[in-house]
């Protein structure tokens, strides 16, 4: 009746052999392999990793993400993009522009020598039409276009006529736009890749997508044009007809599509790929090579914060506000996990080009404690528990629980934490049943005054339920200068806003992209919107991978 | 499908070789798809991408299909290592880690082949996706639960099994209780043969006109005590051998006014045998036997001997009769009715541990031998 583990010899064989098959799996060398040379035909072609979906049409994007920039820029070509270093616009689709004296029309001239990749010229009809498109896209798109006198109003169906939009073709190459209100920014909203132009023939292409069989049908106004699309990506080659060619360094732009941010790391250590944006980084994280590679970081243009309801108890007195805000110690408060990621704010606005970030804040747990006795709370006796709504989603960041920590042991204020369902938890918002909430703000324009308009928003749809007149006339006349006039007030704007505390900014995120050094030309962009055209590759000889340098 | 069919009668569609077939052609099924489906990219065409096959789209789970008969196969050798449960532990856990290993490559071949790594890029994949936590223990998980759902299976198949055999035994023992009624009622039969019983009512009748009226009554006595004996349905299967010499003793003692002084009858019992549990009613089919083809054959024979010894483990009973020898078709005589029931009874009761021998004696007379292993009411 027993039968002895001897009878099954070829059993523990096929497990020997199997278990040391793993073993060498999981074991194998994983530092210093061979990477793969780059082929002739991928030679000075730009091969940048993407993780998220990513489809060539302008008006698809669900987040603002580095590749769609990248990808649709390097497809087409908006009327105006912003300068590296100073962020102010410069021409690209538009030759010039001109403002009319109320700063409420823009007029803009198109390049005589803008033609889409099968020769046609770009006419600003072109540009009418797309961004109708545009308006009739989902709101977080369409929204772009809402400083256009009744562009919002169309959107919502109040209109039917497009005619009616503050948008018009004066002849082929004249576009005018005209504004609800004075927007002096308008002019580098319109490097948003959201706002390129678009073919007659583009929207029928996209909807049966025909540029799978047949990628010349997509007809594109970029430096490159479509080569080659799949499951894996999408090649691009550089467009004849664009007229910037002569600058263009690169043979094309390969966008190669990878399951995760760390696959995509991979490819670039392996030498397929050599761009791979929004890349997550940790300390201890090695490369398997030895290819030469960087780490490029920028500050994301957008502010992770505590915002107040200062309509709710205590709150509504400034000492209080100030005493949470003076609690907060920033250094501690980010993880070493993210150190890389995230840095302290000290303002509402980080730095961008242009225009350094200010120092408007300080840490000071005594001075909190002293403002908070001052308002009749000493130690926190009697202060009631504060209210903070999170998402579901938001369960496990540690962030909004540190916070509660502090105020807690330095102030001796109790926090109540919940977490909802969004449905559940707009509708609280909307009440205005809570004490504070955390959140994220992203800029989607390329200018300070995009992150100070959340202190203009009408109280009952601010998460602050705090308006200052001051501030709002501050951005309203921002919005008719330009140049450092503009930046003075907006400076002007965003103390007043930090010394009524109705938010407490509390971290700036950092951006990161993993660059082969063959790489050359890249810069910041606080929105990445960095544009192919202007990279280029420095390749050895042999166009063979590194081998010298160690992997940063 | 009459194939399948075992000796056993299992239906075929319960039989392993039926599922391993239906195991086969799923694979083949599930291969064909799967190859069909990637066959542009397999070939090479320029627009194609693993990323876009079902090897690629469809959940690692499949997998399992595959495992289906490694486990099974395992799980049923295992099974049968039940005295080294420690080494079943531990190959099962084993087992468990190899399997949760091969998601994790399979995984990362997957990963390998949709991201265009180098194949040299495996393990530097399989140590990444740990770091992103597809490091996934569910097969484990999903292994060991299999493993535990097998054998509560097998578990309850074995407690089948074991019912099963209880009835066929429970059936064993009645036909064995039959058998022990039939001997009795061969015996009886034998007791009231009209010849015998004439001779006896007249050897009766005899001894009281001879006014041996105490002989006469012990003939009685006797006779009613075989009658009783015979007829005695409820008596044990088992009885010690001093009973049962008792009771041949009485069967000579009618026997003896038949023959008048011509029977001699001798017993040689060890006496340690006396207290040996033995079938009852095993010796009178023999020495009726000896009486009928013996004694009662040749008018010089008047010997009979009963003997029992002890050998060690075994007991040796043997009846002699002087009488003339086995005639030569003495298979005839092991056919009797009365040699046929003494033999399937020790057959049932002792398997091939006992014996029954009947042979020529050299130089006269004819042996009936029977070895069976000693055991006393004590014995465990």
């Amino acid at each position: 009746m027993t039968t002895t583990p001897r009878d099954h010899w070829w059993m523990s064989l096929a497990l020997l052999v199997l278990g040391g098959g793993l073993a060498l799996v999981f074991l194998g060398p994983r530092e210093s392999l061979p990477g793969v040379a780059r082929g002739m035909h991928d030679r000075d072609v730009l091969r940048i990793v993407y993780t998220q979906v990513l489809r060539p049409d302008p008006h698809v994007r669900m987040l603002p993400l580095s590749t769609y920039n990248q990808f649709i820029l390097s497809l087409w070509e908006p009327l105006v993009e912003c300068d590296p270093l100073t962020g102010e616009p410069q021409p690209a689709a538009a030759a010039s522009w001109s403002w009319s004296e109320d700063h409420r029309l823009l007029t803009l001239r198109l390049r005589p020598d803008g033609r889409w990749s099968n020769g046609d010229p770009v006419t600003a009809q072109d540009f009418v039409r797309a961004w109708q498109r545009l308006l009739r896209a989902r709101i977080e798109l369409a929204f772009t276009l809402f400083p256009v006198k009744n562009a919002e109003s169309y959107h919502r169906g109040q209109r039917e006529k497009p005619e009616a939009v503050g948008l018009r073709a004066l002849d082929d190459l004249t576009l005018q736009v005209e504004l609800d209100q004075p927007r002096t920014t308008l002019l580098v909203e319109l490097s948003d890749p959201l706002l390129a132009p678009l073919h007659h023939s583009t929207e029928r292409v996209l909807a049966d997508q025909s540029f799978y069989e047949e990628p010349a049908a997509l007809v594109t106004n970029g430096p490159f044009r479509l080569q080659q699309a799949n499951a894996d990506g999408y090649r691009l080659e550089t467009s004849p007809a664009y007229h910037g060619r002569a600058g263009v360094r690169l043979a094309g732009v390969q966008f190669i599509r990878a399951n995760s941010s760390s696959m995509g790391a991979l490819l670039v250590a392996a030498g397929k790929a050599d761009l791979m944006p929004s890349v997550n980084l940790s300390a201890e994280r090695r490369w398997p090579t030895r290819r030469a590679m960087t780490v490029e970081s920028e500050l994301a243009l957008g502010v992770v914060a505590n915002y107040f309801n200062v309509t709710r108890g205590p709150l509504r007195d400034l000492r209080v506000r100030q005493a949470l805000a003076l609690a907060i110690n920033r250094e501690d408060l980010i993880e070493e996990s993210d150190r890389a990621q995230l840095v302290p704010a000290w303002s509402w606005v980080p730095d961008m080009p242009g225009r350094p970030g200010l120092t408007l804040l300080t840490e000071d747990a005594n001075e909190a404690r002293r403002l908070l006795a001052a308002a009749g709370y000493p130690g926190g006796q009697g202060f009631p528990v504060l209210r903070m709504s999170l998402p579901l989603w938001m369960d496990g960041n540690p962030y909004p629980a540190a916070c509660c920590e502090r105020w807690f042991h330095e102030l001796g204020i109790r926090t109540y934490v919940t977490y909802e369902a969004s449905v559940q938890r707009a509708e609280r918002i909307n009440a205005g049943d809570y004490d504070f909430i955390y959140g994220v703000v992203v800029a989607t324009v390329p200018d300070p005054a995009d992150l100070l308009t959340t202190f203009t928003m009408p109280p009952d749809y601010s998460e602050t339920r705090w308006r200052d007149d001051v501030i709002v006339g501050l951005l309203a006349a921002a919005n008719r200068k330009t140049g450092p006039e503009r930046l003075a007030i907006l400076e002007e704007a965003e103390r007043r806003a930090m010394a009524a505390v109705p938010a407490i900014p509390l971290m700036f995120e950092r951006r990161h992209t993993l660059r082969s050094t063959e790489v050359r030309g890249w810069y910041g962009d606080p929105l990445a919107r960095q544009s192919p055209r202007r990279l280029w590759l420095d390749l050895p000889p042999e166009a063979s991978l590194p081998q010298a340098m160690p992997g940063t | 499908m009459k194939s399948f069919n075992g000796n056993n009668g299992t239906p075929w569609w319960r039989h392993w070789r039926f599922w391993l077939l239906v195991w086969a052609a799923g694979t083949l099924v599930l291969a064909a798809v799967l190859l069909w489906d990637a066959r542009s990219w397999l070939q090479g065409a320029p627009r194609a991408t693993f990323r876009a096959t079902r090897l690629n789209l469809w959940p690692l789970e499949i997998l399992w299909w595959l495992f289906i008969p490694a486990i099974l196969l395992v799980q049923k050798s295992l099974t049968r290592v039940d005295r080294h449960w420690p080494w079943a532990i531990s190959l099962h856990g084993l087992l468990a880690v190899i399997i949760t290993a091969l998601f994790v490559v399979a995984q990362a071949v997957r990963l390998l082949l949709v991201n265009h790594l180098p194949a040299s890029f495996l393990p530097v994949v399989v140590n990444d996706l740990r770091w992103v936590g597809g490091w996934s223990y569910v097969p484990a998980l999903v292994y060991l639960a299999l493993i535990l759902a097998l054998y509560a299976v097998s578990f309850y198949r074995q407690w089948r099994d074991g019912q099963r055999l209880t009835g066929q035994l429970q059936v064993a023992n009645a036909q064995l209780e039959t058998k022990l009624v039939r001997a009795s009622l061969d015996a009886l039969k034998m007791q009231l043969h009209p010849h015998f019983l004439f001779n006896t009512l007249n050897s009766i009748t005899s001894l009281i006109r001879n006014n041996r009226t105490r002989e006469a009554e012990d003939i009685v006595a006797g006779l009613g005590e075989l009658l009783r004996r015979s007829l005695d349905h409820k008596q044990e299967a088992m009885d010690t051998l001093e009973r049962e010499l008792d009771f041949l003793r009485r069967y000579f003692e009618i026997e003896r006014i038949r023959f008048q002084d011509r029977l001699k009858v001798e017993f040689d019992i060890d006496p340690k045998c006396l207290r040996a549990q033995v079938p009852s009613l095993l010796l009178q089919p023999l020495a009726e036997n000896a009486m009928k083809h013996g004694i009662s054959k040749d008018p010089a024979a008047r010997l009979l001997r009963v003997s029992a010894q002890r050998d060690g483990t075994r007991l040796m009973l043997t009846v002699y009769n002087d009488g003339p020898a086995l005639p030569k078709d003495d298979a005839a005589l092991g056919r009797g009715i009365g040699m046929q029931n003494t033999h399937a009874r020790l057959l049932m009761l002792y398997g091939d541990e006992a014996r029954l021998r009947l042979r020529d004696n050299t130089p006269q007379g004819v042996r009936a031998e029977i070895i069976l292993p000693f055991r006393t009411s004590s014995s465990p």
